[in-house]
């Protein structure tokens, strides 16, 4: 990487603390603008097959997106939902709307066997042709808001727009098999599906043309030839909220080699920025110009959250900081993009930190955006065990990984207050408190520290140079952590360095990590187990996708 | 019912976790049923099949004890446990004939076989009374009846293989089969508690707006 510092990718032990996973922004390498891209550059071309809905906005659309090679098409059924079913999310069996990407273009018969099956969500079954299944409901003052307002000949109220941000909020978007649909592995070869999560991005991304077209509909069936059209600058400011749920922290604790891909993927483009010699005058105007609006966009982000409210401040504390940084910084010094990023470290909170080395990758497309490839990770998780694997070998790995915890007190219940379980109820991931509810004896191992370090005791009395397979002959009960502990040998970022059991463990930490890589901005806790945020808010829509607004579109345009 | 392979691999690692498997072996069993049905094999009769048979009973007697010859504390070996041993034993394997003395659901061997395969890139065949199996790690070759209860297995690397099954990308276990594994994975759910509704997911707030 040429002369002077020598930078490398940062440790482990830095990135994988839950503090800094929960503070990590959207980059250029973010799956909805991944997805963005990749639509413009292709050109793909997008078509509204069907929108049969009568005057309540119930029916049905298919909205179909054509690609080079295949075409997928987001099948949508709109329900006339009474006000009192749009219930607590845990426990809805009927939503607003429901939808499934389809493979290709559904014939007569796939639309009807989809009708019978898509708006039950869970308790039904879609097939190997369908890639997702997911659902939607709207916000009932800011739909009822903007219907009232086309209907009168007028544009809703921008503040209204701003302080809601979107006319409906997914509350799931299930892919890879579940519920009966096809396979990751059906799809993952495909170049467009190759990113992770590029099949839900679709969806998402298709369901808010829907909702702009539906929420029109039902505007012009109330106003007649009065109605007004909903002002594309306002559209484009809508996004489609998304709910999410503790059942994100156990998926990024469930695939170790995805994690690490996603982080690794992170730090060597943070790296390779850094390393740069040198910024030319433009890319340190086009780093300026994102800068402010990124700004910008922090600007307006709110939350009634305590933790959130907290890190908000620190974040705009940061910013202020960080633009009086810029002002005296010369873009022609010797590595300046390692400069600040040092500057941080010494000076910002961990929300700073990471919104800088987002930002850093802005002017670096060409250098960065290839990486993504590596982001997927194909191989079969749980992987197979290497049996020859010296357990001197193993003892070192886990020391690598969770060495931070072999001197926590794991009998002290504040390390071990919680437990992940899956109830029974909607078969969903709960988080509990496993000394005062009957849950340990139906804990998920999700607690990768405690196992690794009651690994490492049973393996005391072990000779460095025995084989894992004796051990695990012996000890069947470790196999689970030792799988894990093998895994790392390739992936330094697979493992979060803290306790995901301990009594202070704040699982919106793990949610905001996922997120952040999904390219969610905005994010709003209502609670430690789940976060509301918006997501494509300012994209353009299928009709006005082109290479010039297909990526910086998560910044607001705001005047220089 | 058709199922994806992702489903049939969870639905089997609760079965066998809910029927008291660590969770090592679970997923070991959840792969096993996947990787049978991507070859064609109901995999979901032989992982309902073996659950039937150790319910109840301390599995730790079911391992086994490896020599020449390997053979369970409790005289029936499960071939999870031993398919999870001949994988992670398969550089150490010795090149004559090894046997496994009595194991419950042979077919289930043949993942575990697979993967020892692969690892050592030659052909391992699997063999009972009136049975033949060879993989070379993708593909899955049967002579004779595929499904048994209960046989000794011998081990041994194969020369070559041919008419390997079909593969599939679906499963379709039978209703009955589908509901003995929904029995023993829904072991490993909680029962719904108040506490649980209002704490675990953390949404005792209204998500309207």
């Amino acid at each position: 990487m040429g002369d002077g510092p020598d930078i490398k990718r940062r440790a482990p032990d830095i990135v994988m603390r839950l503090k800094r996973l929960g503070s990590l922004h959207q980059s250029r390498l973010s799956f909805m603008r991944i997805l963005t891209r990749r639509l413009a550059r292709d050109a793909w071309r997008f078509e509204q097959r069907a929108f049969q809905m009568d005057r309540g906005g119930v029916g049905h659309a298919v909205y179909t997106a054509h690609g080079p090679d295949r075409a997928y098409s987001l099948v949508a059924f709109a329900h006339d939902l009474p006000d009192d079913q749009r219930s607590d999310r845990v426990i809805a069996e009927a939503w607003d709307a429901t939808f499934t990407l389809f493979d290709g273009i559904p014939t007569a018969q796939d639309i009807a066997r989809l009708a019978k099956n898509v708006p039950l969500q869970e308790t039904g079954r879609v097939s190997e042709t369908e890639l997702t299944l997911s659902r939607a409901n709207r916000s009932v003052r800011l739909w009822a808001h903007v219907i009232e307002r086309l209907a009168a000949g007028l544009q809703p109220d921008p503040q209204m727009i701003e302080s809601v941000g979107y006319l409906m909020r997914t509350t799931a978007v299930y892919g890879s098999g579940k519920f009966g649909a096809a396979d990751r592995a059906m799809i993952a070869d495909r170049p467009e599906m190759h990113v992770p999560f590029q099949a839900e991005m679709l969806s998402v991304y298709l369901i808010r043309w829907f909702v702009r077209d539906l929420v029109q509909h039902m505007a012009d069936a109330r106003g007649a030839g009065k109605t007004a059209k909903l002002a594309p600058d306002i559209a484009r400011r809508l996004g489609i909220g998304n709910s999410t749920g503790l059942g994100m922290a156990p998926f990024l604790i469930n695939h170790p080699v995805l994690l690490n891909n996603w982080i690794s993927v992170r730090e060597d483009a943070i790296a390779q920025v850094r390393a740069l010699a040198q910024a030319t005058p433009g890319e340190a105007d086009v780093f300026r110009d994102i800068f402010r609006r990124a700004k910008a966009s922090v600007a307006v982000w709110r939350s009634d959250h305590p933790i959130q409210i907290e890190k908000l401040a620190s974040l705009r504390a940061d910013l202020a900081a960080l633009s009086g940084k810029l002002r005296q910084t010369n873009f022609a010094r010797s590595h300046p993009w390692d400069h600040l990023m040092r500057w941080a470290e010494d000076t910002l909170s961990e929300e700073g930190q990471e919104f800088l080395a987002s930002l850093i990758l802005e002017p670096y497309g060409a250098l960065v955006d290839h990486l993504a490839n590596h982001m997927a990770s194909d191989a079969p998780e749980p992987a197979r065990i290497k049996g020859t694997m010296p357990i001197a070998r193993v003892r070192a790995l886990v020391r690598q990984n969770f060495g931070w915890s072999e001197d926590l007190d794991w009998s002290a219940k504040e390390h071990t207050a919680r437990a992940w379980y899956v109830s029974e109820e909607k078969l969903e991931p709960r988080l509990g408190e496993r000394f005062d509810e009957p849950i340990a004896a139906y804990e998920q191992p999700l607690a990768p520290a405690r196992d690794a370090i009651a690994a490492l005791k049973a393996l005391k009395p072990w000779e460095d140079t025995a084989t894992i397979a004796a051990f695990l002959l012996r000890h069947p009960e470790h196999r689970h952590i030792i799988r894990r502990v093998q895994m790392t040998r390739h992936a330094p970022y697979a493992e979060i360095r803290d306790n995901t059991i301990g009594a202070e463990v704040l699982p919106i930490d793990m949610l905001r990590a996922k997120l952040s890589f999904f390219g969610a901005t905005h994010f709003d806790p209502r609670s430690d187990r789940w976060v509301r945020i918006c997501m494509f808010a300012g994209a353009p829509y299928p009709d006005d996708l082109t290479d010039k607004t297909s990526d910086l579109w998560v910044y607001p345009e705001t005047p220089a | 019912m058709s199922l994806s392979l992702n489903e049939v691999e969870t639905l089997a690692k609760k079965a066998a976790r809910g029927a008291g498997y660590p969770w090592g072996l679970a997923e070991e069993a959840g792969l096993a049923t996947r990787w049978l049905w991507g070859q064609g094999i109901d995999g979901c009769q032989e992982i309902a099949g073996l659950l039937g048979m150790c319910d109840g009973s301390d599995l730790s007697g079911w391992g086994p004890r490896p020599g020449a010859h390997w053979v369970a504390q409790y005289g029936t070996l499960c071939p999870i446990a031993a398919g999870a041993a001949l994988s992670d034993h398969a550089r150490l394997l010795p090149d004559e004939t090894l046997t496994l003395e009595n194991v419950a659901r042979p077919m289930l061997l043949a993942p575990f076989a697979a993967l020892a395969a692969r690892r050592l890139q030659t052909q391992i065949a699997l063999s009972w009374p009136e049975t033949r199996l060879t993989t070379d790690g993708e593909t899955l070759h049967i002579q004779g009846p595929a499904g048994a209860a209960r046989a000794t297995v011998t081990v041994a690397k194969a020369e070559t293989l041919n008419n390997a099954c079909p593969k599939l990308t679906r499963a379709n276990p039978d209703s009955d089969t589908l509901k003995c594994l929904e029995t023993f994975a829904h072991r490993t759910y909680a029962p719904a508690t108040q506490a649980s509704r209002l704490n675990g997911a953390g949404a005792g707030l209204s998500d309207n707006d």
